[in-house]
């Protein structure tokens, strides 16, 4: 059995350290049960101060033309790129696919966290309140377990992600107030599938999991569980 | 194994490439303090990478075989130049103004207090909280022993609690 000094230094070394001894620790002193709240309450915002900043300013790989190695092209040169792209963007990006890449970026968000769905441990419900709150909500009790939970930079805004426990294994579930879709949209893009559902009101809720694992209907009754726990607060 | 063998595997790496840059420019940038030049070493890394790809003998491997060619890509940077030492606070309200300028206070703080943070702890927190590495990961990427990472991220977050202002006074007992 590990005392008081060790689980603290264990902790503050790797708050999700799940070793069984900091777990029995854990069960057996409400001091360090504590701790553990308050420590990943700090973490989650550690979390996003490293991962929301900076933005990558471009996509631009070095070798997207691997003929030629990029020059530096003369100002006016690239001030009129600027401008024609500015212009193809307004008038002709939104027609030609508008809204195409919600489920891409939702994918995209997915991979860059892969930690995220090796959590076992129910979140401490400090953590999981200080993310909900940032979107005005909470979960009512039906909800499925979260074990993972933080507030991610999402096409500019804050937006709660989760993970949570179906019996089909982890499944990633972001609340997407500013995103809003007409009607449920089923996507299977880079090995995930997943659906994008409309929440009235509220924007959408985005739901996917590794495509071998889980099916459409699957993912489709996660969403509406978790769309139907969900307690929006006053707006 | 999934090797990437030729140019038919160009897209593949490619691709590869696209989805861990973001991690790439923030590591970076969580070392040497200022997007520009993290821009250029990642960059400049992806361009060795490119040429160096027989070399990845496994795609599983290619983040922590990227990752080694950013360090040593910013260690480069800093042997070239010898980096300009900034004032923390001028940094957070003048060099990068988009930190400063964050709506939320609390975030802000947080990064400030990073960046005042060691090299020796800030490099193996940010692989732990950014890459998601796990605690050997980090030591066979530093060259460190276990314990000696455990230790340097056991210091980070001690000193991050403090600088932020946390209460400690509800710890578990030393």
């Amino acid at each position: 059995m590990i005392d008081h000094e060790h689980y603290r230094r264990a902790l503050l070394a790797d708050p999700r350290n799940e070793e069984p001894m900091i777990l029995a620790h854990r069960a057996e002193c409400d001091h360090c049960k504590d701790f553990a709240t308050r420590l990943l309450t700090f973490e989650a915002r550690l979390e996003r101060a490293i991962k929301d900043d900076p933005k990558p300013t471009a996509d631009v790989l070095p070798f997207d033309r691997p003929a030629s190695r990029p020059t530096r092209r003369p100002r006016w040169l690239a001030l009129a790129a600027s401008i024609l792209l500015g212009v193809l963007a307004a008038g002709g990006f939104w027609v030609a696919a508008p809204r195409s890449s919600l489920a891409g970026e939702v994918v995209n968000h997915t991979v860059h966290e892969p930690q995220a769905w090796n959590m076992r441990e129910p979140v401490p419900a400090g953590v999981l309140d200080f993310v909900l709150k940032r979107a005005n909500m909470s979960l009512d009790p039906h909800a499925p377990a979260v074990t993972y939970a933080s507030a991610c930079q999402f096409r500019g805004y804050l937006v709660p992600h989760l993970v949570v426990r179906s019996a089909q294994g982890p499944v990633t579930v972001m609340i997407l107030v500013h995103e809003t879709v007409a009607i449920p949209t089923n996507f299977d893009e880079h090995g995930y599938r997943g659906t994008i559902v409309p929440v009235p009101g509220h924007g959408s809720i985005a739901v996917l999991a590794h495509a071998p694992t889980s099916t459409a209907a699957d993912l489709d009754a996660l969403a509406k569980t978790v769309r139907n726990a969900i307690v929006w607060g006053p707006t | 194994m999934d090797r990437i063998v030729g140019e038919r595997d160009a897209a593949h790496f490619q691709a590869l490439c696209q989805s861990l840059r973001p991690d790439l420019l923030r590591f970076a940038f969580w070392l040497c303090r200022d997007h520009a030049l993290a821009e250029d070493v990642v960059q400049e890394s992806l361009l060795r990478a490119w040429k160096a790809q027989e070399s990845l003998q496994d795609t599983k491997a290619a983040k922590p075989w990227l990752l080694t060619i950013v360090r040593r890509e910013l260690a480069r940077s800093f042997e070239r130049k010898r980096l300009n030492t900034v004032n923390i606070d001028d940094l957070v309200a003048g060099e990068e103004p988009s930190l400063a300028a964050r709506q939320q206070d609390d975030l802000a703080e947080m990064r400030e207090a990073i960046f005042k943070l060691p090299e020796d702890y800030r490099e193996p927190l940010v692989m732990q909280v950014l890459l998601g590495y796990s605690t050997a990961e980090i030591a066979g990427e530093l060259g460190l022993s276990t314990p000696a990472v455990l230790t340097r991220l056991f210091r980070a977050r001690h000193q991050l609690r403090t600088l932020c202002g946390e209460d400690t006074s509800q710890d578990p007992p030393a």
